[in-house]
């Protein structure tokens, strides 16, 4: 009885959850004509039109466009942001440096508005001529990847003994060696969490994305925005949810890949943090 | 020195950055003048604190955050609960339960345009079928529910998440020690392992707190600022300022007040948690 009523609740969770993206799946699957006599949640005679329209390239719609700048600069995003806090969380998790001050910067970073920062970023941008470009919106995406691949890296990196460190030295290893050929290996599950949760973060990333692009840098979250705007006399519902479906879809994927290390890796940034 | 590079990085973007923030603010500045600001004492807080969509903004976050945070955790803290059982012995059923947070909230947002129109949309087809009717969800009156209703739908996997980890980590010793003892299933979950989990649901809530106060995406997405800017958060507020109105100063101003009250809030915050930590040792 009870089971059953877990099974019920589970159901309705799931589907309550997820119902703007099975609304926006089922919608895209549907006619213009169709979706204008139904719009409920069942499809009578479903077709792949919108999808034939959203791959092909028009001059209204470049959405590879879109999804090569997305998948540039969520790599830069993710991998940066390793690149850089990989030697810091090893100096922090070593040794004493960077507990008092360093540390909870960052971490406290997670608990700052960026609206902030991102006016004074839009003008140095401007002045750098970083402005719509995707190695500047990739730069500001390493920023809000930093705080939980800092936090990820410092407990991986703790876990592991400082034995192994010593032993290592006694062996005439270097600093540098010890960092990649005994640590790097050994907190891979570490790295490959935090490149996956970080390109994640950065690929659903919109208000950056809003502000420091406009043409030749803009990321699928805000090109899907656009064509809602720009599609004037009234939205094609099916194409709309055909694009938002394929923007969604490479995170949604990963996700789905990854969900128990991505589970676990919320929760440590959660709760260390 | 093996963090040289990441504190080069963030003093580069964010270090400078603040470093104008607060130059700004204190300058009578437009786009024309960007690099030339003109001194001007503290005008731009002058105009920031005498605006009442400023104080709108605030009291939009402020609301927003609570609600959509106790809302969050509330649910998730049931599901997680409820579910545990079923979880543990399916550990796939959690992908499903996962997949909000892999979206990205500017999408969602767009989606619900799709969910809630009035024409194409499902949920007020549905109404109309069931009632004849169907509510405005976007005007004045109702646009802030909709929105609390929307992100909490998107977050309560985070906080679900969270709970079930703190759950599934109490030691079945203790639920045996208790069951003993004589404790029954109310006073097991409200003695034993609700207070076990209490300091993960001050993180939950914590988190859930900021991220509905600083929200922009989704906001943005569905309804920009709002009828008559009822919707604008202190994000969306700062954006239009600075985009929209060319208040560069004002913009500036508040993202300098914005960041101020985020500091006094770390820091009391981390004063608590300190002290929670210094009385439990």
């Amino acid at each position: 009885m009870i089971r059953a009523l877990r099974w019920i609740v589970y159901g309705l969770a799931v589907l309550a959850l997820n119902f703007p993206v099975i609304v926006t799946l089922v919608t895209s699957f549907k006619s213009g004509g169709e979706l204008s006599v139904n719009p409920g949640l069942w499809i009578s005679q479903p077709t792949i039109e919108n999808y034939l329209q959203v791959l092909t390239v028009s001059d209204r719609l470049n959405i590879y466009g879109y999804l090569a700048n997305s998948f540039i600069v969520a790599s830069i995003g993710a991998l940066l942001a390793i690149i850089l806090a990989f030697p810091a969380a090893y100096a922090v998790a070593r040794g004493d440096f960077g507990r008092k001050f360093l540390m909870p910067a960052i971490v406290n970073l997670r608990a700052v508005p960026l609206i902030i920062f991102a006016i004074p970023i839009y003008m140095m941008f401007q002045w750098l001529g970083l402005l719509d470009t995707q190695l500047g919106l990739g730069l500001i995406l390493t920023i809000v990847n930093l705080p939980l691949s800092i936090v990820v890296l410092v407990n991986a990196i703790a876990d592991l003994p400082i034995e192994l460190d010593e032993a290592a030295k006694i062996d005439g290893a270097g600093t540098f060696t010890i960092m990649f050929r005994i640590i790097r290996p050994l907190v891979r599950p570490a790295l490959v969490t935090c490149a996956i949760f970080g390109f994640i973060t950065a690929w659903n990333e919109f208000l950056f994305g809003l502000m420091l692009t406009t043409d030749k840098a803009v990321p699928v979250t805000v090109g899907a925005s656009f064509f809602f705007a720009a599609s004037g006399g009234g939205v094609q519902w099916g194409l709309a949810s055909a694009v938002m479906i394929v923007g969604a879809l490479p995170p949604a994927i990963l996700g789905l890949l990854m969900y128990r290390q991505i589970g676990g890796s919320m929760t440590a940034g959660a709760v260390k943090g | 020195m093996l963090a040289t590079p990441l504190v080069v990085f963030l003093l580069l973007f964010l270090g400078f950055p603040t470093i104008v923030d607060i130059v700004y603010s204190l300058s009578q500045v437009t786009f024309e003048t960007l690099r030339s600001p003109q001194l001007s004492g503290l005008g731009n807080y002058g105009d920031v604190l005498s605006d009442s969509g400023f104080w709108s903004a605030c009291w939009f976050s402020l609301r927003f955050g609570l609600l959509t945070a106790t809302a969050e955790c509330l649910i998730g803290l049931g599901l997680a609960i409820f579910l545990s059982p079923l979880l543990t012995k399916h550990s796939a059923l959690m992908a499903p339960l996962m997949l909000p947070l892999m979206v990205a909230p500017a999408m969602v947002g767009l989606m619900y345009r799709l969910v809630l129109h009035e024409f194409v949309g499902p949920v007020p087809y549905y109404l109309y079928m069931l009632f004849g009717n169907s509510p405005a969800f976007l005007d004045a009156g109702t646009a802030f529910w909709t929105l609390c209703v929307v992100e909490t739908l998107q977050w309560t996997p985070f906080a679900l998440l969270l709970f079930y980890t703190a759950y599934q980590a109490i030691p079945d010793e203790v639920r045996q020690a208790a069951q003993i003892d004589g404790a029954s299933n109310r006073q097991l979950l409200t003695r034993i392992e609700l207070p076990l989990m209490a300091p993960t649901i001050g993180v939950a809530a914590f988190i859930r707190f900021i991220d509905g106060f600083r929200v922009f995406d989704n906001v943005y997405t569905l309804v920009g600022s709002g009828p008559g800017g009822s919707t604008a958060s202190l994000s969306i507020y700062i954006y239009e300022a600075f985009f929209k109105e060319g208040a560069i100063g004002k913009a500036i101003a508040a993202s300098i007040l914005v960041f101020m009250a985020s500091f006094a809030g770390i820091v009391i915050i981390g004063w608590l948690a300190g002290r929670r930590r210094r009385a439990a040792a």
